[in-house]
Formats: structure tokens, C-alpha cells, sequence
């Protein structure tokens, strides 16, 4: 995105990008915040039959590890202006993400037909909500995505940002740590 | 140079490639705001439209019969979403800010002029799911501005089974995307984008208020977005996040075991920082207008700043002082009671402060400046009777009455729509370049003024004696004197009487865009970089070849060494002598 500032780097040496991804990341984090608040508040109540996890989610989880192991030799590759390296990182990343999302996914599927439906129970209700919620960012990280592999894999030199590259990978590695709490949240609970 | 397609400082800025980019899809800042604007007042004016309807049915209680009780709940709860959300917040945070924040600290645009040019569409956006309940076939939503659960959701409340509320849930979400994209930028840029000189602490007060705001919002929203994501859930899933066991005419009702309260918890939890959301920024108008138009220095700057941070922080730990009724230990509604009147401290501080500024001043009666003293004297009205309702035994009585009404409206609808009125006369001629017609303003402001007095002051009175608001009709209680009718009747006049007064407004600001004189460059002799643009109005990129260069504070009135009785912030102290 295009800056019009003074200078750059004016505060606490950061970058206008970098102020935005931070900034709405704190604002993510207070999202997610209510919504296991809610949770906890929930579980307290007799009517509570957790959801059996299903096995899946384990799957599901280490495809978004890799998906951020993708996202560092990625950011390792704008770096050291290796591109092949970058190209390669991003597409892991990418790949894995999507493959997290479509896994989640099917794990909707499976509870569906086990009969642990949305409305039956409010443990399954908060289930389905969070992990929505939390594949939801997942998703609009691949938008920001797309754009950024778009612009490397011009093979434009120029274009190959490894402040974007970063940036993204610094969210990746926000929605591993989001779904890391909110999967213990709900293996533990 | 062609200012459409500049370049400056070694990058290149948006470049608007015809009508559409420059006046509908814009990215400028200075367009934004004025769409943020248009579209806010112009709902305003929807909302200002169904509080008449709601007064027509108090002051004459089925006269109308186009009001019947369905009707009279719906244009209570849209009257309340409209005002306070999607004109006050858009229009001070999407209007003011996006206008004055790369003015006033010397920048060429929005960090991210694109987010920008989405965060009012999809606000645009918004607005449209709002109206387009209007036109479902239960109407919108009727369960108040609170949307409390279960009632807001079920069969009986008006736009409840229908699609009113899903559309008023759908829209605040839409709403608060939309908000988060303008507030990243606003933050955004006011941590980076400030011209050389122009420190934190040189910020204008209004830049304070606003980014504060922001920050509140950023972090309020989300509390509102999820209780409106786990209501559209239950309303149309049938989920019971929110939903107790429920029996309607002897049948159990699908929902069971969630709580109400939880919702309640979300809701004030956005709600009471939302007070200041709107607050701060009105705070910010009257700091700036008082200072130019009393022409002396804003006193206890750094006081100033630190009690807007006071406000902001513990604005977070007051939410349950609404729902003392709802029922709460009683040592949280100690607690929530002593933070509410903590917060009366930073607050007093900026009144103080602002009296202290009028204090042995050169002060102009301008339009602006009569808005500032109505406001503070407004505010303090206002904010003396939320001292009553912040302490728990005095709260519970009168928490359903019309004192809660009256305590609302002045501090939280007139003082803001105060500051607000002050704000577009200020800065008018920046805007447009030509002055507004100053008897029209004087004649809009005194009816305003003491007419909302009329209207509100009494609401007082009708509350000590607990009538009850939210009420479609008062006429079957019999400890309701004929009097309140009486005052309702009055009221109702006053109403409409400052309804109309509203138009002289409307008639002024359009007016003068053609026929009001033409506007010096900086009419009210202000110090703040907004007035001293190369061109005014300012063009696109706001400041020509080169950026400004700020020496000093905003408050530079009445400098020995200076011959003018003000300093501009982009004068050192060379060009001075």
C-alpha cells in the first residue's frame, strides 16, 4: 500500500504496515477473548456434555504448524533474495492453510453425522462457533495471501517485499498461537 | 504540477482517474469524511424523524393511528441504533476524523487511503441493511436500542420472529467492519504519518480525543460483534447462548439453558465504552473551538491529555452500572459504583480545565463559541445527574424511569449533537470555503439550546415521580397524575418546535455553499495546521510541494513576542519577528 508519511518508521520503529497488522491483531485477540470468556462463563451450567474432538483436529493442527513452517522459509527467502525459496515457502503456507480450513471443515462434517448438531447441545454450539470464527481469520489471511504470492510470483524483483512477506508470516504464526489456545480450550474442557 | 497524479517525497500518491475515482470512489480523506457526512446526517435526520413519531404518541396518545404499540417499539429501538451508532459514531469518528486527522497533523492522507475508501462503503453498506428493515414484512426490529434477549428474538416483539432483527444484528457486524477499517487507519496514521515537529504532545486536542476513541472502539466493538454473531446464532439456528428455558402459552419453547445475562455482560461491555466513544470526540470539538474562539491557550494541556487516557482506560470498568436492575453481588455493584464515580474525576478535570480557559479571556461570540458554553453547561447537567444513577440504591428506583431519559439525553444526545452543530459552523470554511450565514446559526442555535432544555429538563421531574419509560401509554395507571400528561403535551411541542429548527441547519449549510461569502483562509485566526493549507479549501495531497514543518503547540494565542494575537504551529520563532 502506498505511504504518504513524512518518514517512515516514525513510531517505535515501526512501519504503517506493521502499526495495522499489530493494531488489528490486539483487536482479533480481544474478539477471540470474549468468545472463550463466553465459553468458560457456559461450561459451568449443568447442561454441558462436551464435544467428543474429533481426531481429525490433531491432522488439522499440524497442517497449520507446517503452514507456518512455510511462512518462515518463506520470510527466510525475501530475506536472503532467494526467491525460489520464497515462492516455495508461500505456496506451503498457503497450501497448508487451506488444507487446515477444508480439515475443520470436515470435521464439522463428521460431528454432523455423529449427531452432535449445532443446536443440540451448547457445548457443540460453542464449538462450531469458535472454530468458525477462529477459520474465518484463517481465510481472510489467504486473501492478504494471494495478494502477496500474486506479486512474487511476477517475478518482479522489485515487488518482492520481504516486509509483506514478514508481515504475513508474523499472522500465520498469530493464528497457529490463537488456535493453539483455542484447541487446548477445548480438548482440556 | 498536475495534483491529481503528484508524487511527493519519492512516492506516488492515488491518483483519481476521473468523476467516479474523485467523487464517489474516493480514497482522499477530505471526500471520505464529507460522505461519512452526508450519509450520517441523512439518517440522522431518519432518526430525528422517528423520535417525533414516539412524542406525537406521548403528548397525544392516540390521536395518531398509524402509532399503535408495534410501531411506537420500533421507532423507540431504531431512534436509539440510529443516533448513537450510525450518526454520532460515523459522523465524529468517520466525518471529523477522516476530515481532520492528516489536516490537523500535517500529512497528506490516511495511511491506507484504499482501507479508507472501504470503511465507507462498507459503513454506506451498513446503513442500507439498517433501512432495508424498514421495508420487511414485520418491520424492524421493536425490542429496544439493547436488543436484550430472549424478548428481542421471539414471536410478539415487533420484527422478533421476523427478519427485523436479523438485519439489525447483521448491520451493526457490517458496521463494525467498517469501523475497524477506518479506526487501523486512524491509529495508524496518527502513530506515523505526523509531519516533522508535530510530537504526541504537540497533537491538537481533538487528534487526542479521536485517537483514544478509536482505541476504544477497537476494543469495545468486538464484544458487541460477538453477542451479535451468538443472537443471529439463536434467532436463527436456535441456538440458546442467550436463551433460558422458555414456556409460551403452556408449551415449551426449543431454547434452554442459556443465559440473558451473558448477553447483557457483551452488550455494556461495548456499551459504556461507546459513551465515550462519542464523548471523547466531542471533547475534542470543544477543546479546539474554546480555545480559538476565547483566543487564549487551552489550560493544562498535559492535564488535558492525561485525563482523556484516564477516561479511556478505566471507560472499561464501569459496563455493569447498567444493569444494576438486572441483579448483581452486591460487592460487584459496589465496585462497578465506585469506578463510576472514579470516572467523574478525569472528567471534572476537563471541565475545570475548560473553565479555566474562558477564565480572563478575549471571548467571541461566534456561533462555535455559543455551542461550547452550551455544551458545558449541558454536560455538567448531564453529568451531575449520572452521579445519582452511578450509585446503586439511587439507581434502582429511577433506572425504568424518565430520569434515566433526561440523564441520557443530556449528557450523552444533546451535549455530543452540541458539540457537533459547533464543529460544522467551525470548520464549514474549511471545507467549503465560504462562511455559513451567522444569524441563521444564532437563530438554529438558541432554539436548539433552549429547546432541548424544555424537553429534557422536565423529563427529570416526570421520572422522580417513577413514571416509566419505554411506556407506549401512560393513560391506564392511575399514579400518574393528569400533570405528566400535561408536561408530555409540552414536551411534545418543544419537540417538534426543535425538529423543525433543524432544517434552518440543513437550509444554512446548503445555502452558503453558494451563496455564503467567501471564507478567508483561516477566518477564526486558529494556530492548527488545517487553516494553513497552501490552497483552501485544501486540495488533494492537502499541502502542495512540501509538507509543514511544526515549531510549536496548537494553543499559540496571545504570544508577547508576536504582533498577531495567535502563532500558526508551522511559524518558528524567526518568522515571528
Amino acid at each position: 500500500m502506498t505511504n504518504y508519511a513524512a518518514s517512515e518508521k516514525a513510531f517505535l520503529g515501526l512501519s504503517h504496515a506493521q502499526v495495522f497488522v499489530y493494531v488489528l491483531m490486539t483487536v482479533i485477540s480481544i474478539l477471540f477473548l470474549f468468545i472463550t470468556n463466553a465459553y468458560l462463563f457456559r461450561m459451568n451450567f449443568q447442561d454441558w456434555a462436551p464435544v467428543p474432538i474429533p481426531t481429525l483436529l490433531w491432522f488439522n493442527t499440524v497442517c497449520l504448524l507446517l503452514a507456518s513452517v512455510g511462512m518462515v522459509w518463506a520470510k527466510s527467502g525475501a530475506k536472503t533474495e532467494d526467491h525460489q525459496k520464497t515462492k516455495v515457502g508461500l505456496t506451503l503456507a498457503g497450501v497448508f492453510a487451506v488444507v487446515f480450513v477444508s480439515g475443520q471443515t470436515w470435521a464439522w462434517q463428521e460431528l454432523h453425522v455423529s449427531g452432535y448438531f449445532l443446536s443440540s447441545n451448547p457445548a457443540n454450539t460453542f464449538f462450531y462457533l469458535i472454530t468458525a470464527l477462529h477459520a474465518l481469520h484463517v481465510l481472510g489471511g489467504l486473501v492478504a495471501w494471494f495478494v502477496v504470492t500474486f506479486k512474487v510470483f511476477k517475478e518482479d524483483a522489485a515487488i518482492l517485499q520481504p516486509e509483506s512477506v514478514g508481515l504475513l508470516g508474523v499472522y500465520w504464526h498469530y493464528m497457529l498461537l490463537v488456535w493453539g489456545v483455542l484447541f487446548a480450550m477445548l480438548i482440556t474442557t | 504540477m498536475d495534483q491529481n497524479s503528484a508524487t511527493y517525497e519519492g512516492q506516488k500518491m492515488y491518483d483519481p482517474k476521473g468523476w467516479w475515482d474523485t467523487y464517489v470512489f474516493s480514497q482522499d480523506h477530505k471526500i471520505i469524511a464529507l460522505q461519512y457526512v452526508c450519509v450520517a446526517l441523512a439518517i440522522g435526520l431518519t432518526g430525528m424523524f422517528l423520535s417525533l413519531l414516539m412524542r406525537l404518541q406521548l403528548g397525544f396518545p392516540g390521536l395518531f393511528e398509524s402509532i399503535d404499540a408495534g410501531s411506537y417499539y420500533q421507532d423507540v429501538t431504531m431512534h436509539g441504533m440510529i443516533m448513537v451508532i450510525y450518526l454520532l459514531t460515523a459522523l465524529f469518528l468517520g466525518g471529523f476524523g477522516n476530515y481532520l486527522i492528516p489536516l490537523m497533523l500535517g500529512c497528506r492522507d490516511m495511511a491506507f487511503p484504499f482501507v479508507n475508501m472501504l470503511s465507507f462503503w462498507m459503513y454506506f453498506l451498513s446503513v442500507i441493511i439498517l433501512v432495508a428493515s424498514f421495508f420487511v414484512e414485520s418491520g424492524p426490529t421493536g425490542a429496544g436500542w439493547t436488543l436484550y434477549p430472549p424478548q428481542s428474538i421471539l414471536e410478539g416483539t415487533p420484527g422478533g420472529d421476523g427478519a427485523g432483527i436479523i438485519l439489525m444484528l447483521a448491520s451493526l457486524a457490517v458496521f463494525i467492519v467498517a469501523f475497524t477499517m477506518g479506526g487501523l487507519n486512524y491509529i495508524t496514521t496518527v502513530l506515523q504519518s505526523r509531519a516533522k515537529g508535530m510530537t504526541l504532545m504537540r497533537m491538537p486536542l481533538i487528534i487526542w480525543c479521536i485517537f483514544l476513541a478509536t482505541f476504544l472502539g477497537l476494543l469495545a466493538f468486538p464484544a458487541l460483534l460477538v453477542g451479535a454473531i451468538m443472537l443471529i446464532f439463536d434467532r436463527v439456528l436456535e441456538t440458546s447462548f442467550f436463551m433460558p428455558e422458555i414456556f409460551k402459552g403452556g408449551e415449551v419453547l426449543d431454547y434452554g439453558g442459556g443465559s440473558p445475562v451473558l448477553f447483557q455482560h457483551l452488550f455494556w461491555f461495548f456499551g459504556h465504552p461507546e459513551v465515550y466513544i462519542i464523548a471523547l470526540p466531542a471533547f475534542g470539538i470543544i477543546s479546539e473551538l474554546i480555545s480559538v474562539h476565547a483566543r487564549k491557550n487551552i489550560f493544562g494541556y498535559n492535564m488535558m491529555v492525561w485525563a482523556l487516557i484516564a477516561i479511556a482506560g478505566i471507560a472499561f470498568i464501569v459496563w455493569a452500572h447498567h444493569m444494576y436492575v438486572a441483579g448483581m453481588n452486591p460487592y460487584l455493584g459496589f465496585f462497578f459504583a465506585t469506578t463510576t464515580l472514579i470516572i467523574a474525576v478525569p472528567t471534572a478535570i476537563k471541565v475545570y480545565n475548560w473553565a479555566l480557559t474562558l477564565w480572563n479571556a478575549n471571548i467571541k461570540m461566534t456561533v462555535p463559541m455559543l455551542y461550547c458554553l452550551a455544551f458545558l453547561v449541558t454536560f455538567l447537567n448531564g453529568g451531575l445527574t449520572g452521579l445519582f444513577l452511578g450509585n446503586v440504591a439511587v439507581d434502582v428506583p429511577l433506572s425504568d424511569t424518565y430520569f434515566v431519559i433526561g440523564h441520557f439525553h443530556m449528557v450523552m444526545a444533546v451535549s455530543p449533537v452540541l458539540a457537533l452543530f459547533g464543529g460544522l459552523y467551525h470548520w464549514y470554511p474549511s471545507v467549503t470555503g465560504r462562511m455559513l450565514d451567522d444569524r441563521l446559526g444564532k437563530i438554529h442555535f438558541w432554539i436548539t439550546f433552549i429547546g432541548t432544555y424544555l424537553i429534557y429538563f422536565p423529563m427529570h421531574y416526570i421520572g422522580f415521580l417513577g413514571v416509566p419509560r419505554r411506556y407506549y401509554s401512560n393513560e391506564q395507571y392511575d399514579f400518574i397524575p393528569q400533570s405528566v400528561a400535561d408536561l408530555n403535551q409540552f414536551i411534545t411541542i418543544c419537540t417538534l418546535i426543535v425538529g423543525a429548527a433543524q432544517f434552518i441547519m440543513l437550509y444554512n449549510l446548503i445555502k452558503s455553499l453558494y451563496k455564503g461569502a467567501i471564507a478567508p483562509k483561516n477566518p477564526w485566526d486558529a494556530c492548527t495546521l488545517e487553516w494553513q493549507t497552501l490552497e483552501s479549501p485544501p486540495g488533494h495531497g492537502n499541502w502542495g510541494e512540501q509538507l509543514p514543518v511544526v515549531y510549536r503547540w496548537p494553543y499559540e494565542y496571545g504570544l508577547p513576542s508576536a504582533t498577531a494575537d495567535f502563532v500558526p504551529q508551522n511559524v518558528s520563532d524567526e518568522q515571528i519577528t
